[in-house]
C-alpha cells in the first residue's frame, strides 16, 4: 500500500481509537501493533519489548520523574500561598496589584512545580477568593489564575519541555532559556488583559492599593526565600556546568522535599508518601505514553510513513508561514483533547523533518507549541486548569470561568503571532547564554 | 495532566479477586516509588562521588535508568488502579450507560489483548537475555536479564489489574469508564 495512503489510515485509526476511552498510552500501542501486524507480519511484534524497553533507556528520562517529585513536594505544602501573599505585601503599589500579584506568583510557582494544574490549585486557593473578596469580577479572577497556571509548562523547568527535548533531540537546557522570555511576555500580557477588564467592569476601586507595613513586608520573606534560592540553585547547576539536566532535577527534588520538611513540616510519613504517591502515578503516566509513543513512532517509520509525509510536505512547496499556521491549527485542535506530552510525543517525529525542511528553529518552534499547548488546558473540552478553577472555586460557575479564560486564550494567540515576527525572543537568551545553536 | 476528575479509583465491590489484585496493584505503587526514591539517591551520591571525591562513575547511571524503566512497568498496574492513565473521555461521557457498558468491554479487552502480546514477547526477550547470559555493553557490565526480567513483570502484573478491573465491569462491581454521573 502507498505509504501516504497508509498514513492516513493510521491518523484515522489513531483518532477512533483514542476517542473510544481507552488511555492514550495504551491507545497508540493497540494502533502500531495493530498495524504492525497487519503490514509487516507477525514477527514484528517481537521487536516490540526491546523498543519500549530502548524508549525509557536515557538517563535524560530521570529529569521527568524527578522535576515532578519537586513540584509535588512544593505543591504539598502552603509554598503557594506564601509565595502570593509575599508578591501581594511587596507589589501592592502596583496598581491592580492583587491581580499582578497573582499572576506573579503563577509564574513564580510555575518556575518551581513545572505543572499547570498544580500551579493553579496552589495559587487559586488563597488567590481567587482574596480577588472576590476585595471585589475583582469573578471572571477576571477565576481566568487569570487558570491562564497563570497554563505558565506551568512553559517557565522553566518544563516537563513538557523536556519531553520535547527528548522527542527531538534537542538541548533540554536551551529548551528551558527559550521559555523564559515568551514566559514573561505571555504574563505581561495577561497582566494588562486583567488589569484593563477590571477597569472596564466600572469597579475601579479595587485597583487601588492597600497599606502594609514594613514589618508585615519583611515578616513573610524567610519562608518564601528559600524556595527562591532553590531556582536560583537549579538555574546555576544547570547553566553553570555543574550538573546534567537530570542531576540538577535529582538535586531539586531532594531540596524541595527537605525544604517542604524542615519548613513546612511536612514530616509525618503518610505525607510524604502522598507527595511520593502522587508523583510515581504523575511519571508513571508519562513514562509510559513515551514509550509507548516510542513504539508508534518506530510503526510509522518502519511502514515509512514519517519518511513518506515529510517528503510529500516537502513537495507540496507551500509558503514556510503558512505551513507554520496549518502545523500549529492541527497542533491546537489535538490539544483541545490530548494531554500537551501526548501531542508532542505523537507529532514530533513527522514534525521535525518537515520544520528543519522548512528552515525554523527547533528551539523557537518548541516555545510556539507549548503556547498552543497552554491553550488547550483553558479551553473545553478538557481544559484541566478550567476544572481545577472550578474544583477549588464551586461558588464560581464553569461558564464564567470559560469566559472569563476566553481573553487569555486570545492573550496567547497574541504571543504566538508576536513570536512570530520576532523571533529572536525566544532565541535571544539561550544564544546569549549558551552561544548561538 | 493529571486523572480526568470525574473518575473514581477501580472498587471491589466485595469480590475476594478483586480485592487481592488491589492489594497486589497498591504493592506495585510502593515498590515503583521505593525505586524510584532509589534512583534519586543513587544519582545524589554520582553527584557527590564526582564533584567532591573527584572519582569516575562506573555503575550509577546505569542503574538509574534501569531503577526508572523498572519503576514505569511496575507501576503500570497501581496508575491503573487508580485510573491514573489519562484518556480522552469525552465519547464514554456523551454515551447512554448500555453504550457505555459495551464500548468499556471493548476497549478492555483490547487492552488485555495488547498487554498480553507484549507481555509474551518480554518474556521471550527476558528468557533469551537469561540463557544467553547478555551482558550490557558498558564498563559495569551487569546482566541483561536483571533489568529485562522488568518488563515481563510489569506487564503481567499489568494484565491482572485488568483482569480485574474487567471482573468488576462484568459483575457490575464498578461502573463503566469509573463514571458515576450516569
Amino acid at each position: 500500500m502507498d505509504p501516504l495512503l497508509l498514513g492516513l489510515l493510521v491518523a484515522l485509526a489513531t483518532i477512533v481509537v483514542l476517542f473510544s476511552g481507552v488511555s492514550v498510552a495504551v491507545g497508540l500501542l493497540i494502533v502500531a501493533a495493530g498495524f504492525l501486524l497487519a503490514f509487516d507480519g507477525p514477527r514484528s511484534l517481537e521487536m516490540l519489548p526491546e523498543i519500549f524497553f530502548a524508549d525509557l533507556n536515557s538517563f535524560t528520562i530521570l529529569s521527568i520523574p524527578m522535576f515532578i517529585i519537586m513540584g509535588a513536594a512544593i505543591a504539598s505544602t502552603r509554598a503557594g500561598a506564601d509565595l502570593f501573599e509575599a508578591l501581594e505585601r511587596w507589589l501592592t503599589r502596583v496598581p491592580g496589584g492583587l491581580v499582578v500579584s497573582n499572576l506573579g506568583a503563577c509564574a513564580l510557582f510555575a518556575a518551581m512545580s513545572g505543572s499547570s494544574p498544580a500551579t493553579c490549585a496552589a495559587i487559586g486557593k488563597m488567590g481567587i477568593p482574596e480577588m472576590q473578596k476585595r471585589g475583582y469580577p469573578d471572571g477576571v479572577a477565576a481566568g487569570a489564575i487558570a491562564a497563570g497556571g497554563t505558565l506551568g509548562i512553559l517557565i522553566p523547568p518544563s516537563v513538557t519541555m523536556i519531553v520535547y527535548g527528548i522527542a527531538t533531540e534537542t538541548s533540554i537546557g536551551r529548551l528551558f532559556l527559550a521559555g523564559i522570555v515568551p514566559g514573561i511576555l505571555l504574563m505581561l500580557l495577561f497582566m494588562a488583559w486583567a488589569i484593563y477588564a477590571t477597569w472596564a467592569s466600572g469597579n475601579t476601586a479595587v485597583l487601588s492599593p492597600r497599606h502594609y507595613s514594613i514589618r508585615e513586608r519583611f515578616e513573610i520573606l524567610p519562608r518564601v526565600v528559600p524556595f527562591l534560592l532553590v531556582i536560583a540553585g537549579v538555574l546555576y547547576a544547570m547553566y553553570g556546568g555543574v550538573a546534567t539536566t537530570s542531576e540538577t532535577a535529582a538535586v531539586g527534588a531532594v531540596l524541595c522535599l527537605g525544604m517542604a520538611v524542615v519548613i513546612y513540616r511536612l514530616w509525618r510519613p503518610g505525607a510524604i508518601w502522598g507527595v511520593l504517591r502522587d508523583s510515581t502515578r504523575e511519571s508513571v503516566m508519562i513514562l509510559f505514553i513515551m514509550a509507548a509513543a516510542g513504539v508508534f513512532s518506530y510503526m510509522m517509520s518502519s511502514l515509512f510513513i514519517t519518511q513518506s509525509v515529510a517528503q510529500w510536505i516537502a513537495a507540496l512547496d507551500v509558503n514556510r508561514w503558512v505551513l507554520m499556521a496549518v502545523i500549529n491549527v492541527f497542533l491546537l485542535v489535538a490539544g483541545f483533547f490530548l494531554p500537551p506530552v501526548a501531542v508532542i510525543l505523537m507529532t514530533a517525529p513527522i514534525l521535525l523533518p518537515i520544520l528543519q525542511a522548512a528552515q525554523f528553529d527547533p528551539y523557537w518552534f518548541a516555545v510556539i507549541l507549548t503556547i498552543n499547548m497552554e491553550v488547550g488546558l483553558i479551553t473545553p473540552p478538557v481544559g484541566l486548569n478550567l476544572f481545577v478553577i472550578n474544583s477549588i472555586s464551586p461558588d464560581i460557575k464553569l461558564k464564567t470561568i470559560l469566559w472569563g479564560s476566553a481573553p487569555f486564550v486570545a492573550c496567547m494567540f497574541l504571543a504566538i503571532v508576536i513570536l512570530c515576527f520576532v523571533p529572536g525572543l525566544a532565541t535571544w537568551l539561550p544564544d546569549l547564554v549558551m552561544g548561538p545553536a | 495532566m493529571s486523572v480526568p476528575l470525574t473518575a473514581a479509583p477501580a472498587r471491589s465491590g466485595g469480590n475476594a479477586f478483586i480485592r487481592a489484585v488491589h492489594a497486589i496493584s497498591t504493592l506495585c505503587g510502593w515498590i515503583a516509588a521505593g525505586f524510584t526514591v532509589a534512583a534519586l539517591l543513587v544519582t545524589c551520591h554520582m553527584i557527590f562521588v564526582r564533584a567532591v571525591l573527584k572519582q569516575s562513575t562506573i555503575w550509577q547511571t546505569e542503574a538509574v535508568i534501569y531503577l526508572m524503566i523498572a519503576a514505569t512497568t511496575i507501576g503500570l498496574p497501581y496508575v491503573q488502579r487508580l485510573r491514573g492513565h489519562v484518556n480522552v473521555d469525552l465519547l464514554p461521557h456523551a454515551l447512554p450507560i448500555g453504550a457505555r457498558r459495551v464500548l468499556a468491554l471493548v476497549t478492555l479487552a483490547a487492552t488485555i489483548a495488547v498487554t498480553a502480546v507484549i507481555a509474551w514477547y518480554s518474556y521471550d526477550v527476558w528468557h533469551q537475555a537469561f540463557q544467553r547470559n547478555w551482558k550490557s555493553s558498558t564498563v559495569w557490565a551487569p546482566p541483561l536479564w536483571i533489568p529485562y526480567l522488568a518488563l515481563p513483570l510489569g506487564f503481567v502484573l499489568f494484565l491482572l489489574q485488568l483482569l480485574a478491573d474487567l471482573i468488576g465491569l462484568i459483575t457490575g462491581a464498578e461502573p463503566p469508564f469509573g463514571i458515576k454521573d450516569t
